[in-house]
């Protein structure tokens, strides 16, 4: 063993290299070990690092002649038994978490040979806690020691080796620099696939100047504030407790305390009582000589004893005296006691309150130990204030409370949640890749494995619908009865108002003793200001339940009604951001429904509004179309009844037919689209299909293709409410907007050619969800034709008979054959096209279709759509 | 040509006036390398446009080598503090003033400050530990490029009666980063023992150039372990005990 390391003696940057080419043979044996086989070892090895702390401690001591060898002993114990402690149970090999539902697999890897630096203020303890963290997740690790430790360091790593091997690891997972040099520790940096360097600031830019990966630490410089809360009694022995500890070598360790001026004269009494001695003037200067070389630290003085360093400065002590306290002013680097000393000198500033013992504290950190520790004493219990304004002040990555500083820091001795390391990172204020304390996760790479899985989707519905003819009287029972509503607010629009239709709802719900008012200013296409108003107005009346009736119009805008009498601080704009998944938006509406219950009571079949949770509200001061998105706007209640249909005209009958058809189309062909919302969108189909053109024909002659008909677009509007729809509404909502074309229209004129582009078996792109998993439009048409008994014998077939077969119903019900037919002017169509193209890409609907378009393709099918002859 | 006009007598070397030219006259064990460096360094500079002696040529006077310059009349700036101390603090800042002149400029074939320094380090007679600490304090030093003097203190500035100055003897010219260069001139003040006036510079040389005084501190014990090496036996343990510093961990 002892052998082995002579005849492979580290003394040039080529014999660096060799070690690491040996190392990484024995890490690639290591890493195939188990789980099992790895914390074997790791116990092991603890075990030999407890036995060993002792020995090793003295060895230190020894060779450096720095600290006190007591605390070297705790420090090693520390080392072996905490870590064990920590993360014996630990998973560090191979799958270390699994979610088979969700398809996660995490597996943790070795990461290689790691070159870890050691400093001379913790040569062994350092060696067995990076030794212990290596063997745990099966890394090989280079130590480079420093030269003034270079003695011991190779002693604890040739005692942890050789413990190692016996319990079973393969030879030569550890290796160390026999003859130290900056040169060496370089090599093995830029060798290394990790580095983990603990060290002086000058080590710690080396090590992330290699080009490798580091986690490495820096220096500290430690305030402690005490508080007037603090009890003096308590905080004096921590902090004579922690300063003392290893002779100050701690880089954690108390720098300042800074002390109120109420209790400044209290706190020296204290501190001299136990055991601190206060220099005069003249002494704090010759102290100040002694420990700042040119502003740097003398070396002399490291992690010698108070008495010691009396000494050497020419003051007399007594030889039990524990901690020299400088009382000074200047915060400023040109203080020396203001900066880091490593022994048992401390500074002790005076501060006229809580602000400028914050603003001295933050100094002293950013000046000297920024990213470190900072420490502070009070009473939790009254002060947390306080202590909310030192953790929010500081740049420290450990903020430690009542804690004596050097054993806190390195957690689980003084807090049981503060994972315990000799590597404490400090962030990026200290130029850290880390800002906790360093553990084993550092010093593994995670795979994670991530399977494909479906997305989860929904089908949400208002709570309640109501359907037969003659039953809305009935169903407003509903808003006495299970609402217990007593003011109820009527959104209708002008003409329905005139044809006394508010009087349906009003009538039954004032015989319940429900006060009612109507508001009829509504607009065919709902703006902002009208939006508005409705909402003053609903506001000073105070509904607690609103009942629209109408067109889409008016539902859309007792919709927006609603919005802002529950949450009058809603920005439109945020509601209607487009949304990539509807439960993933940035902006999303606050719960509705606490001030006023919704009904909402179509007059006509087309827009699906009742049961759906859009709204489209239009900005008359810039033509913007708000399309409002948010299951918050889902009505109540719906309520279907024919007898309020019945006078539709048969132009309406048809537009609003053809865009229920095209709702239950884009529905069905959706990426999102579902079991649900299929049954829902075919059932629609088909009744539209049959039963449109009588309707159309018939008109209130018949009662049954009506009732059909308005089931169907309430179907229609459940599958889209859930699946939602495609590139053909997407366009029409532009088309319509720049033309003037109604909405039905709008999309009776695309549907097909849409449908078409959306049918390639190699489209462009196409749409992104996680189920969609290869371009369905074609066989979800061809389904559609199957369903309605369509001949053919192939999809590319069923989808032409489909076609034909639209193409023939919007001739039934006299929609013509393309835009031009409308009136609309060539030369302003063309005019048009960028604009309508650039906002139809944009548009809501355009996500969830089955091919994602480009802007280009949009642009071509509005193209196609302008001249057509009939078929 | 006749030497008989000593301008400065060194230990290893003798500087004649010959009419209008400097004779700078090697001992014949000096370095031939290094007086062939140095008179190399010299005509680099005079590339940069600073006010500096010409190099006319370098030959051999009987077996000792020699590097002949253009001759420039005046006094050095040591020698006019000492006539006029009340116009000390005006000649420190003329110093100041003229040293950022050649920190300004960049001389890019020059050899490399921090290559220099960690020779110069290597070679100190520091402990292992020591010596550690400051090559990895050296390491971490940010590399710059300025044109550095090396040995930039008042006996190697001359004012001529017009009231330029010149700079002389670039034997010791890098580039590197211009606070090593101060730390340097600080030092070379301290070693003189006159603390006062090296505190006046360093206070100067910082406010000028917009420099913390912590920054130009840092260099202070690798500039005193490479001055270490000149052989000096009266100053090394004053240049030993400024280098024997830790790092903070």
């Amino acid at each position: 063993m002892s052998d082995r390391f002579s005849a492979h003696a580290i003394r040039s940057p080529d014999d660096v290299r060799r070690a690491v080419a040996r190392l990484r043979e024995a890490q690639i044996r290591y890493a195939q070990f188990s789980q099992s086989q790895v914390d074997a070892v790791f116990h092991a090895v603890a075990l030999a690092a407890d036995r060993a702390r002792i020995p090793l401690a003295q060895e230190a001591v020894n060779e450096t002649g720095m600290g006190v060898m007591e605390d070297k002993v705790i420090k090693n114990h520390f080392a072996a038994e905490y870590i064990h402690n920590a993360y014996k149970s630990t998973k560090t090999c191979g799958v270390i978490e699994e979610d088979p539902s969700a398809g996660i697999r995490r597996i943790a890897e070795p990461i290689g040979v790691i070159a870890a630096v050691i400093p001379t203020t913790n040569p062994t303890s350092t060696v067995i806690f990076k030794a212990l963290l290596a063997l745990k997740t099966r890394n090989a690790v280079l130590f480079c020691p420093h030269p003034r430790a270079k003695d011991c360091t190779a002693a604890a790593v040739r005692l942890l080796a050789r413990a190692a091997e016996d319990a079973g690891a393969p030879e030569g997972l550890f290796a160390c620099v026999d003859e130290p040099s900056p040169e060496l520790t370089g090599t093995a940096m830029r060798e290394a696939d990790l580095i983990l360097a603990t060290g002086g600031p000058g080590m710690v830019r080396a090590a992330y100047q290699s080009g490798k990966p580091a986690i490495g630490v820096g220096a500290g410089n430690t305030p402690v504030i005490l508080d007037d809360t603090a009890d003096i009694r308590h905080a004096v022995s921590s902090i004579l407790h922690s300063k003392t500890f290893d002779n100050g070598l701690i880089c954690a360790s108390e720098q300042a305390v800074i002390v109120p001026e109420s209790r400044y004269d209290d706190v020296k009494e204290e501190f001299r009582k136990r055991g601190a001695y206060f220099p005069t003037a003249d002494e704090t200067d010759r102290l100040r000589r002694l420990m700042l070389i040119n502003g740097a630290l003398n070396a002399d003085i490291v992690g010698q004893s108070a008495a010691s360093i009396a000494a050497m400065a020419g003051i007399e002590v007594p030889p039990s005296v524990k901690v020299l306290i400088g009382e000074v002013t200047d915060v400023s680097p040109a203080e020396a006691f203001a900066h880091e000393k490593l022994s048992p000198l401390l500074a002790m500033y005076k501060a006229r309150d809580f602000d400028e013992a914050l603003d001295m504290a933050a100094r002293l950190v950013e000046d000297g130990g920024i990213g470190h520790t900072a420490a502070l004493y009070l009473d939790e219990r009254v002060a947390s204030d306080r202590s909310a304004r030192f953790e929010a002040r500081m740049k420290a990555c450990r903020i430690l409370i009542n804690t004596p500083s050097s054993q806190g820091a390195v957690g689980d001795l003084y807090n049981f949640r503060l994972p315990p390391s000799l590597t404490l990172g400090c962030g990026s204020w200290g130029g850290n890749s880390v800002s906790e304390n360093v553990g084993v996760k550092h010093l593994l790479n995670i795979k994670t494995v991530a399977a494909r899985r479906d997305n989860m989707l929904w089908l949400r519905t208002p709570p309640t619908l109501y359907f037969k003819q003659g039953c809305l009287p009935t169903a407003l029972c509903d808003l006495h009865d299970v609402y217990h509503a007593t003011r109820a607010f009527v959104v209708t629009d002008r003409v329905l108002f005139d044809l006394g239709y508010a009087d349906r709802i009003t009538q039954p719900l004032e015989a319940l003793g429900i006060v009612c008012t109507v508001y009829t200013d509504v607009e065919p296409d709902p703006t902002l200001a009208s939006v508005r108003r409705g909402a003053e107005v609903m506001s000073r009346f105070a509904p607690d339940a609103i009942v629209a009736i109408g067109g889409g119009s008016a539902m859309d805008a007792a919709k927006g009604m609603w919005m802002l009498y529950e949450h009058p601080e809603t920005a439109f704009a945020d509601v209607a951001m487009r949304f990539m998944d509807i439960r993933k938006r940035a902006a999303a509406l606050p719960p509705m429904g606490q001030k006023a219950r919704f009904v909402a009571v179509p007059t006509s079949s087309g827009t699906g509004s009742e049961v759906t949770p859009f709204a489209v509200i239009t900005d008359e001061s810039d033509g913007t179309k708000y399309p409002l998105a948010d299951y918050e706007l889902m009505p109540h209640m719906a309520i279907l009844d024919i007898d309020l249909m019945m006078e539709q005209p048969p132009s309406l009958t048809a537009a609003s037919g053809i865009d229920a058809l095209t709702h239950a189309i884009e529905a069905y062909a959706s990426i999102m689209h579902s079991d649900f919302t299929d049954t829902l969108a075919l059932g629609a189909i088909e009744r539209i299909v049959a039963y449109l053109p009588r309707c159309y024909h018939n008109g209130a002659n018949d009662p049954e293709a009506r009732e059909k008909l308005a089931h169907a677009s309430t179907m229609a509007g459940m599958a889209f409410a859930n699946a939602f729809l495609g590139l053909c509404h997407s366009m029409a909502h532009k088309l319509g907007a720049f033309h003037h074309l109604p909405h039905g229209i709008a999309n009776a004129l695309l549907i097909e050619e849409v449908m078409r582009f959306n049918a390639a078996e190699a489209p462009t792109k196409m749409g992104s969800f996680s189920q969609y998993t290869h371009p369905q439009a074609l066989e979800r048409y061809a389904a559609i034709a199957k369903a309605l008994n369509l001949d053919g014998d192939t999809d590319e077939e069923r989808f032409e008979q489909l076609l034909a077969l639209i193409a023939k119903l919007k001739e039934k019900v006299g929609i013509r054959a393309c835009v031009r037919d409308y009136g609309i002017d060539r030369a302003a169509y063309d005019a048009s096209l960028e604009e309508m193209t650039r906002q139809a890409f944009d548009d809501q609907c355009t996500g969830a279709n089955p091919r994602y378009p480009l802007m280009d393709e949009i642009r071509e099918l509005y193209g196609r759509i302008y001249e057509k002859e009939a078929t | 040509m006749t030497l008989d006009h000593v301008l400065a007598a060194r230990a290893r070397k003798t500087v004649y006036r010959d009419g209008d030219t400097a004779v700078k006259v090697f001992d014949a064990a000096y370095s031939k390398a290094d007086i062939l460096n140095e008179a190399l360094n010299l005509a680099r500079v005079e590339e940069t446009g600073l006010a500096v002696p010409r190099v006319l040529e370098v030959k051999k006077i009987e077996d000792r080598w020699a590097i002949v310059t253009s001759f420039i009349e005046g006094r050095t700036l040591s020698e006019l503090m000492k006539e006029h101390p009340d116009r000390k603090n005006d000649y420190l800042a003329m110093l100041v003033d003229v040293q950022l002149s050649v920190h300004h400029k960049v001389c890019p074939m020059l050899s490399k400050l921090k290559e220099k320094m960690e020779r110069k380090i290597r070679a100190a007679d520091l402990n292992a530990s020591c010596r550690y600490e400051l090559l990895t304090r050296l390491e971490s030093m940010p590399r710059h490029n300025k044109l550095c003097h090396g040995d930039f203190h008042p006996s190697n500035i001359l004012i001529t009666r017009h009231g330029t100055p010149y700079i002389l003897d670039w034997s010791h010219a890098t580039q590197g980063n211009a606070s090593a260069d101060a730390a340097r001139s600080y030092l070379l003040f301290c070693l003189d023992g006159d603390y006062d006036a090296a505190e006046i510079y360093l206070k100067r040389f910082c406010q000028k150039s917009d420099t913390a005084r912590q920054y130009v501190e840092q260099w202070m014990p690798i500039v005193a372990a490479s001055q270490s090496t000149k052989g000096k036996a009266d100053e090394r343990d004053f240049l030993l005990s400024w280098a024997n510093i830790a790092d903070y961990e």
